[in-house]
């Protein structure tokens, strides 16, 4: 994830998700109360955001202007509406104002045992505020609401700091994130 | 689950070339080149057509073969390996399935190792070979959701055939043996992303460097389809194998971060 602009410390919540008991079993309709969030539901919509869990409304070409706007490169909506078809699960927030989504996150896998999230952005107007974290914390509980118990992103260095309050540890045992990195053309 | 096959064969193995005395080296490229190979050492079935002259073609070059493979321990390479340092841009596509390896055993036994990314997979056999190898048990039911869920699931049979090879080939089928002894999977979300999962190769055939040759073959299935990123999470143990199949932990030091890992 990438955060551009100012950013703020987050302020320590008085409630955070975290892993109890239930996190051992798989609970497929366990009911999560929205009071374990850090923002809640009610607090998001008071203040002109909108929750998002499908694609429905989603204007592709704004979402790219988002991405754009932290630094990642501009894509084909049209790949990125593929993408989204095989997505395992998404969450967005919509500003009721200007109806353009400001936070995103998605996450693909196998359904069952393994879940990536991928492109978790923030729209540098909206940082600071605490949106990502409402969507990491939703986008999180969806996952393990379907058993999902292996939870894995890729993090740049500087947003360390953002994924660990949220419950994210690094090279656990010494697991490396690799990636494939195509031979240059000579 | 969304699979699409690179080719409209359906999997069937077709044994493309011997190299007499080839010994099966991910590393090194065997100059000799049979006649239908392309340049770059896979098989071609780019469209039906080329797919029937590479059968004609291959029925040719058994029928030869058994003259050399008869009473020789031969482990001959049917399949070359990849030479990582082509362009992997104007390689020829991957078909689906094809041989790897081709020996004969020394009870005169012929084993063929066969890869193929199309994804037929028995749950019941993947548990076995999860098994074998010390993985704790997963649900049967979840293990088959999460392979059909997957993008790609690449396997490595061993099929064991009697070495009579001019007989009938309903003899022929009656008397094969196949085996999983290989499996990794990949997710992804048909675009930009694929994650590599569950690499497992059977204990026994392990140090052969089938696990090298699944991976890879993996690897170029995906970017065949166009997907630009692909990653893995790798065990301490493992970073160094991966390392030499080309990929790189925390690139520009982006970590892999787990949620509340056991």
């Amino acid at each position: 994830m990438l955060l551009r602009g100012p950013i703020s410390t987050p302020p320590q919540p008085s409630l955070r998700l975290r892993a109890t008991s239930n996190a051992a079993q798989p609970s497929s309709q366990a009911v999560f109360p929205s009071a374990s969030y850090s923002i809640t539901d009610e607090d998001l919509h008071s203040k002109g955001f909108l929750l998002r869990r499908t694609a429905e409304g989603l204007n592709l070409d704004h979402l790219n202007s988002v991405f754009v706007a932290v630094g990642f490169p501009r894509r084909d909506p049209a790949k990125i509406e593929v993408a989204l078809r095989h997505t395992d699960a998404m969450l967005w927030v919509e500003s009721e104002k200007t109806r353009r989504p400001v936070a995103f996150a998605r996450a693909t896998g196998d359904g069952v045992f393994n879940a990536i999230i991928w492109d978790v952005v923030v729209d540098p107007s909206y940082q600071g505020s605490g949106l990502g974290k409402a969507v990491m914390e939703r986008l999180v509980e969806d996952l393990r609401r379907k058993g999902i118990c292996n939870i894995a992103l890729y993090s740049e260095p500087r947003v360390l700091g953002f994924y660990r309050p949220l419950g994210f540890v690094s090279d656990p045992d010494g697991i490396r994130g690799m990636v494939y990195v195509r031979k240059q053309r000579k | 689950m969304i699979l699409i096959p690179t080719s409209s064969s359906s999997s069937s193995s077709y044994a493309c070339c011997s190299l007499p005395q080839a010994s099966f080296n991910s590393n090194s490229y065997p100059s000799n080149q049979s006649l239908f190979l392309s340049k770059s050492g896979y098989p071609i079935p780019l469209g039906s057509r080329k797919l029937k002259t590479l059968r004609l073609r291959a029925n040719f070059w058994e029928s030869i073969r058994s003259g050399f493979v008869k009473n020789n321990n031969t482990t001959q390479l049917v399949e070359p390996p990849s030479t990582v340092e082509e362009d992997e841009d104007t390689e020829p596509v991957l078909p689906v399935e094809f041989t790897l390896i081709e020996r004969t055993l020394q009870d005169g036994l012929v084993e063929e190792i066969i890869f193929s990314s199309g994804g037929e997979i028995d749950v019941y056999d993947l548990q076995t070979l999860c098994d074998k190898v010390g993985w704790p048990r997963r649900p049967l039911t979840k293990l088959a959701a999460a392979l059909k869920n997957s993008y790609m699931v690449a396997t490595l049979h061993s099929v064991l055939k009697s070495s009579s090879s001019e007989g009938d080939n309903e003899q022929q089928q009656q008397q094969e043996k196949k085996k999983l002894i290989g499996m990794a999977r990949a997710t992804s979300d048909h675009a930009f992303n694929a994650t590599i999962w569950d690499v497992l190769v059977d204990p026994e055939y392990q140090g052969q460097g089938l696990g090298k040759a699944l991976v890879e073959k993996l690897v170029r299935a995906l970017l065949q389809r166009d997907i630009g990123n692909i990653s893995l999470f790798a065990d301490s143990q493992v970073v160094d194998f991966y390392q030499n199949l080309g990929f790189e932990a925390d690139p520009e030091g982006i970590k892999g971060m787990f949620w509340y890992p056991k």
